[in-house]
């Protein structure tokens, strides 16, 4: 993991200085609220229904056990009891009090955490696949780069009043577990044919009321000139994005109106005026942050490993889990383990100041002590040995967190929607657990295969919903939730936008309609290999359609 | 109205002059863009120094020509959440070297200063209520950054690899 | 002649302080719970609201002010959804609720 020096540390200290001194003056009347909100948002810091919300960073999902043992404690001292881990691999605090805030940022600074830029119109928190350094299809650990950009956009004097919100995600790998066409900047590692590292940048991509896949912008970005690259290509919005009008403030809508041939020969004019005048980062500065992600010391183990078989055949419910919730680990005798924070009826994400005590205790014994934050709202567990998995399995049991659901139809996104949010129109919590108890039943479950539910409480769609292979969108129907399906969406490699079907659902039926669906494409897929999107695909929504609204 | 720099208070000589009106003898005039392309020769010949004030969607290359006899740019923030005052800032500074005095104008907060002042400005205009102290302190708060910009001081990447402790 | 709209409205927000939401009552103060809020149901009743909501936000007070429906009859009950859930608390999280009325009454 990377560790702060004495200047990372400057600047986070100044930075508690900072936001302490912002609420003073706001206590004090010098600063008006519509002054002070910018700001505060800056610091992750919204209004919600009940209370003050605080989102922490967590920068590409990565997290130390005791990292996590602080943001425990806090939920605890300045909150009720809990965290609500998002799609942005962050962690959020429902019940906070804006005069705490300053103490509770200095706490945080002690494990080298902040709030910086999880809101507002700048550069957000960079996330990141959950498996890097650990997955074996990777090209390099985005981690390293991501870090890079983490520094560089961090208070950046130019880039922190654009349009808009402007958000990052990195892959490593040529399997997309993070989602990159969804994100303004959707950067890809790849190698090109001399064998060198570069990135292949896309540009435009969201969700929100105008859902795109993000075109690919440049297929290959040398490794030492990414941060000029990214600074061209964010001065040509900064200047030229919409500020007339919110909802067509963000990169995609400049992408899509100048077209991609356009924006990209502009972004390249800037670039090459730019290139070589010291904005990238040396190589002896790059090669420092890489030395942060050395894979750690692991043992020499040869598979199988025999006791982690013997267990898997003595119990079923632990070779279930095994399926789903271990993905593979590169080094021979590991396992990198999914904890589903998707217990049946549960709130997808959240977990109490007890449970994150327990998983950082579980870390440190058995998992070198590193965490990761996936954007489906789980954590992981990325280095364990495969001897130590089924003790892992029960005390995660202990703790209501080993629901073997990973990928699975239960392993849902939510939003907060209506029973935390200002900005929403619908609840997504309740429609989520009422879905994961209709199909409890783990067979079930398994029979239906992979399968991702993505719920939104309105269009702003942190929920995820247009990549969901079923997705969910809460509308309010004059004064009434109602719910949107829309099929076919994804969010990996094959990224695709959901269709709407049709009207929306009242909240006593959408869960039925959620099973139709369901019901019409295990009736009409051609093996049990057919996953849902791959049925989707070659069948159309004509079908789901029929079955939902009948002939007319 | 005061002007002011990242230390307080500083002199002014500048006269912001309305479109109708006329520059006095000796006068240092800030005038609109419109009035800058239409009037410039009368302008630069009547006034001792001539300066312009823009807004964010100013075309840079028709400001170009002028830039080598102008005394000042002053830029418009119409509302402090509009950010291309930091590009305005930077491009003229390090694509076309102006090298004349960069004001802001409008409606940032003090907390924004710190990053005018790394695109490039050099002195803020601000009505009388405008609370100078907080502007300072928030200058004062940051003693390192991460990235390179228009101000070239050290970095935090040049001091980690220069060896400087 | 159009029948007027019938008006029952209360004074919603947060405090800046804590974030927490409260209601303004009848007495001039905010109060934690909805029941305690003062309801209008006149135009006049209305604009007092108004005045009382920008004069509490020009205060940094009260931010996030809003003027609510509530539903006619005895008590301030917030007629949507939103509201409803504002004024209790989460419906996921009974546990964390809030009554609308302090306790002991």
């Amino acid at each position: 993991m990377y560790i702060y020096d004495k200047y990372d540390q400057t600047i986070a200290r100044e930075r508690v200085t900072e936001f302490t001194q912002q609420v003073k003056r706001r206590l004090a009347g010098e600063l008006s609220e519509d002054q002070f909100r910018p700001l505060r948002l800056m610091n992750g810091l919204y209004l919600q229904l009940h209370a003050y919300m605080l989102r922490v960073a967590i920068p590409y999902g990565t997290l130390s056990a005791k990292q996590l043992r602080k943001l425990a404690d806090i939920a605890e001292k300045y909150d009720r009891g809990y965290g609500h881990f998002t799609t942005r691999q962050n962690i959020q605090y429902n019940w906070i009090k804006l005069d705490q805030v300053p103490e509770l940022l200095a706490e945080l600074a002690t494990v080298e955490m902040h709030a910086n830029q999880t809101s507002g119109n700048c550069i957000r928190n960079v996330t990141a696949d959950q498996f890097a350094g650990v997955a074996g299809d990777e090209v390099e650990d985005p981690r390293i780069v991501s870090e890079i950009i983490r520094q560089w956009s961090t208070f950046h004097p130019e880039f922190s009043f654009l349009p808009r919100k402007f958000k990052f995600a990195v892959t490593g790998a040529p399997k997309d577990r993070a989602a990159i066409q969804y994100h303004d900047i959707g950067i890809h590692i790849v190698k090109n044919e001399a064998g060198e590292i570069g990135y292949a940048v896309y540009v435009g991509g969201g969700m929100g009321r105008t859902p795109v896949v993000a075109p690919l912008i440049n297929a290959f970005v040398p490794k030492a000139e990414l941060l000029s690259y990214l600074e061209a290509c964010l001065r040509v919005y900064n200047r030229y994005g919409r500020r007339d009008n919110i909802f067509k403030a963000r990169i995609k809508i400049l992408v899509r109106d100048l077209g991609p041939g356009e924006y990209k020969r502009q972004v390249e004019e800037e670039w090459q005026r730019i290139r070589g005048t010291g904005i990238d980062i040396p190589p002896e500065e790059e090669a420092r942050i890489r030395s942060f992600f050395k894979p750690p010391q692991y043992e020499t183990i040869a598979e199988p490993v025999h006791s982690f078989v013997e267990a898997q055949a003595k119990n079923r419910s632990f070779a279930r889990w095994v399926e789903t919730n271990v993905h593979p680990h590169k080094v021979p005798g590991y396992g990198a383990v999914t904890i589903s924070l998707k217990p049946i009826g549960g709130i997808p994400g959240d977990a109490s100041t007890d449970q994150m005590r327990a998983i950082a205790d579980l870390a440190e014994k058995y998992s070198l002590s590193e965490l990761r934050v996936t954007h489906v709202q789980n954590l992981v567990l990325p280095n364990v040995r495969q001897a130590d998995l089924h003790a892992v399995w029960q005390r995660l049991r202990e703790i209501g967190f080993a629901e073997a659901n990973i990928g699975l139809v239960t392993d849902i996104i939510a939003c907060p929607g209506l029973d935390y949010c200002s900005l929403a129109n619908a609840r997504s919590i309740p429609v989520s657990q009422r879905i994961s108890e209709r199909f409890a039943d783990l067979d079930k479950q398994h029979h239906i295969g992979p399968l991702q539910i993505k719920i939104s409480g309105c269009i702003n769609a942190c929920g995820h919903h247009h990549a969901g292979h079923i997705g969910i969108l809460g509308v309010d129907k004059a004064g009434q939730e109602f719910y949107q399906l829309t099929l076919g969406g994804a969010g990996d490699e094959t990224a695709s936008i959901g269709q709407l079907l049709g009207p929306g659902f009242s909240s006593d039926d959408v869960v039925g309609a959620i099973e139709k669906v369901i019901d019409t494409y295990l009736g009409l897929r051609e093996k049990p290999s057919e996953t849902f999107i791959e049925a989707y695909r070659r069948v159309g929504p004509v079908p789901f359609k029929e079955s939902l609204y009948g002939g007319h | 109205m005061a002007v002011i720099d990242r230390n307080g208070p500083i002199a002014n000589s500048w006269v912001h002059l309305a479109d109708d009106a006329q520059p006095a003898k000796g006068q240092s005039v800030i005038v609109s863009f419109a009035r800058l392309k239409n009037e410039h020769n009368s302008l630069f010949s009547a006034s001792t120094a001539v300066g312009v004030e823009v807004v964010g969607d100013v075309v840079l290359e028709d400001l170009e020509p002028f830039l080598p006899r102008l005394g000042i740019i002053v830029v418009r923030m119409p509302n402090m959440r509009d950010g291309r005052i930091f590009s305005t800032g930077r491009l003229l500074r390090e694509k076309y070297a102006y090298k004349g005095e960069l004001r802001a104008i409008g409606d940032f907060i003090p907390d924004q200063a710190r990053f005018l002042l790394r695109c490039g400005f050099d002195s803020f205009e601000v009505g009388d209520a405008f609370p100078v102290d907080s502007l300072k302190q928030a200058v004062a708060t940051y003693s390192v950054w991460y990235q390179r910009a228009t101000d070239r001081g050290a970095t935090i990447i040049d001091q980690r690899t220069s060896g400087v402790s | 002649m159009a029948q007027a709209k019938p008006i029952n409205k209360i004074l919603t927000g947060n405090r800046l302080r804590t974030g927490d939401t409260v209601y303004y009552t009848a007495a001039g103060a905010w109060s934690a719970y909805v029941s305690e809020a003062k309801v209008v149901t006149t135009p006049e009743g209305v604009e007092e609201l108004d005045k009382a909501g920008k004069a509490a936000y020009a205060a940094n007070q009260i931010v996030d002010i809003n003027i609510i429906d509530v539903l006619p009859g005895d008590g301030a009950k917030p007629s949507h959804i939103r509201e409803i859930i504002r004024a209790t608390g989460p419906t996921v999280r009974m546990d964390l609720n809030k009554p609308v009325t302090p306790a002991g009454r």
